[in-house]
């Protein structure tokens, strides 16, 4: 069994016209053990940046800190917000320092640049990344969701469809996981407007 | 091999550990104190590795109250749960991490009674309700069915040696005696040890 | 099959210790999704080993009786032997008989002949589909050691995590708000579904691709098709 298996979880991001949404499911378990349900991985980082850190919980929560950390340090220095790009270097590099004793997550960003233009990027625990044009996933059931999105995303999906088609995406793929799911929270980032949804989801 | 029980209420909430010392099979002590007082309306459970488990809670607890006094105003329960995870977290990632479980118990003036959950890996996470050890795979379940957030204090208390009675009748590890403790708003009440009844012998 | 040389510490020096592994993975996914007097089963046409393509046209499908079709994937000499073994067998029962095995007794003898094998079991991920007694189109499922499952749909082999939760959605209705749960989809729904569940995994599992081989069973017979894939 993996670390990366040991907690459970998985983050879901997808490009649509205009706008980006990033889902998680809720559960924290140790092995399969669940220990409570409200345990989101999706993390707000500026008016239309989020991070997603599936993976081994403890640095799900130590990676969130240092990055808010330099984050905060950042825009004080810089006096500016962080393009989502700036981010995923700064996430990369934040991992890389660790190669050879790495954090054990697996983040994903997505948010909106300045100018609207929708953005994801996913890494691996050493901060390789790679910034798609459709989907990015990881977790412990990101075969799953790879499946599921594969086939439910299209090209320039607006708000309204980008939610169905991650949500639907998410619930399907955790159903198939036994460590993940038990709750699901979606983030759909439109221009001057975010819509946070609980998803009411299968809690076996 | 060690069992933690803690549960949050609306205004209280109750820590409950095992008195047990092991050392290899043998059972050492059973009288062994793992609750640890913060402040007043604070306090941790720790089980684990023996030697780290003392020297972690004591450097936990020396800390907060240097705080306090540093400061002249304690941290809430959910600062202090932050401070361990920061600490236990870096000592991970250190040549000599420590390797304890820790259930902490609070009560905040603004949110009510608090309970947080840190493994040994430093995952920290609020619950309602959080067990340590095996005997979570028995005592999760009791309170899943019967925990409501608007228990009494005697309701919460016997709801606590339902979990203790399921993890002392189901588990084979023999885990005989349990100290109970209330935290409530600027009071500790520590109640008698549950203990299991003993064969006589003349 | 493989034979490989693994390298072992011991105190007297490095020893090369000759270890053989009678097991291969080649891969292959097979899917079926059944319905009102139709069972479609599909399978990709690649047959892999590690990062190496064997060929890119090999049939996992093979017919057993004129309304049950045995997909077939994992370890490809498991595969041929099995195969080989339940024609046989189903042989000896029509000479004994004088008829064709019905689909639910075909579903059984997989299963038995699987788990006479218990300890040292075929490595391979088998779906039966058929008619039953009604004409309906049935779908049997299985483990290596031959736990069967009877359903409508199912997907199996490298691909299986990959699709399994597409058809839950798909077929099974499952997290669809008002859906009419148990509805059976039309052979033409099936064939999509079938369709866009090998192009999604052909995306994104590399040993998945090259084409599609689909059996269609219905009373009149067992019609074939190819559809093609990415190649990559």
């Amino acid at each position: 069994m993996s670390i990366m298996n040991y907690n459970g979880g998985v983050v879901i991001a997808m490009k649509g016209k205009d706008c980006v949404a990033i889902a998680t499911d809720t559960r924290l378990g140790v092995r399969s053990l669940t220990l409570t349900t409200d345990f989101p991985k999706v993390f707000q980082m500026g008016p239309t940046l989020f991070l997603g850190l599936p993976g081994l919980a403890t640095d799900t929560m130590t990676v969130y800190q240092r990055l808010r950390f330099r984050l905060n340090m950042y825009e004080l220095r810089e006096n500016k917000r962080v393009r989502p790009q700036v981010f995923t270097s700064m996430v990369s590099n934040l991992l890389y320092e660790r190669r050879f004793g790495p954090y054990f997550v697996e983040p994903v960003v997505a948010g909106l640049d300045k100018d609207g233009t929708p953005y994801i990027a996913s890494m691996d625990l050493i901060g390789s990344y790679q910034e798609p044009e459709d989907i990015c996933v990881a977790g412990t059931c990101s075969e799953q969701a790879y499946g599921m999105a594969e086939a439910l995303w299209e090209k320039d999906m607006d708000a309204d469809k980008l939610f169905e088609a991650i949500s639907q995406s998410l619930m399907n793929a955790c159903d198939r996981d036994a460590i993940s799911g038990q709750g699901a929270i979606v983030h759909i980032v439109e221009k001057n407007k975010i819509t946070t949804k609980t998803l009411k989801m299968r809690m076996d | 091999m060690e069992g933690l029980i803690g549960i949050a209420f609306k205004d209280f909430a109750i820590l409950a550990a095992d008195r047990m010392s092991a050392f290899s099979i043998i059972t050492i002590k059973s009288d062994e104190n793992k609750l640890y007082k913060l402040s007043d309306s604070l306090m941790m459970a720790v089980c684990g590795e023996p030697g780290d488990t003392k020297q972690f809670a004591e450097f936990i607890e020396k800390n907060i109250q240097l705080y306090k006094m540093r400061n002249g105003f304690e941290l809430t329960p959910r600062s202090a749960a932050t401070f361990i995870q920061r600490n236990m977290a870096d000592y991970l990632r250190s040549r000599s991490p420590y390797t304890c479980n820790i259930l902490l118990a609070g009560h905040d003036r603004e949110t009510g009674a608090e309970l947080y959950f840190i493994d040994y890996l430093a995952t920290l996470t609020k619950l309602p309700f959080g067990i340590h050890g095996y005997g979570s795979f028995f005592g999760t379940s009791v309170l899943d069915r019967y925990y409501r957030y608007d228990m009494s204090e005697e309701e919460g208390t016997k709801l606590v040696l339902k979990c203790i009675a399921e993890v002392q009748k189901r588990l084979v590890v023999n885990l005989p005696v349990f100290q109970v403790a209330i935290v409530k708003k600027g009071e500790i009440k520590t109640l008698p040890d549950v203990k299991m009844t003993p064969i006589e012998v003349n | 099959m493989q034979r490989s040389l693994n390298n072992s510490e011991t105190l007297s020096g490095i020893i090369q210790k000759p270890q053989f592994s009678p097991y291969t993975d080649n891969g292959g996914t097979v899917i079926a999704v059944g319905g009102k007097g139709f069972v479609i089963i599909g399978c990709d046409s690649r047959l892999s080993s590690g990062y190496t393509i064997n060929t890119r046209f090999q049939p996992k499908l093979f017919k057993l009786t004129p309304q049950t079709v045995l997909g077939s994937a994992g370890c490809w000499c498991d595969v041929l032997t099995f195969v080989r073994l339940i024609e046989a067998r189903l042989k000896m029962y029509s000479y004994e008989h004088n008829k064709t095995m019905s689909t639910p007794a075909t579903a059984q003898l997989v299963s038995i002949m699987l788990y006479y094998k218990r300890f040292f079991p075929y490595y391979v991920s088998n779906l039966v589909a058929g008619l039953d007694e009604e004409g309906n189109g049935v779908v049997y499922s299985y483990d290596p050691v031959g736990h069967c499952e009877q359903s409508t749909y199912c997907a199996t082999g490298s691909s299986s995590a990959f699709i399994q939760p597409l058809l839950d959605n798909y077929v099974g209705k499952k997290n669809i708000a008002n859906a009419e749960k148990g509805k059976l989809l039309t052979q033409e729904e099936a064939l999509r579904v079938v369709n866009d569940a090998f192009v999604s995994a052909t995306e994104r599992n590399m040993y998945c691709g090259d084409s599609i081989i689909l059996n269609i069973i219905t009373e009149k017979g067992i019609e074939e098709r190819v559809i093609p894939l990415r190649k990559d």
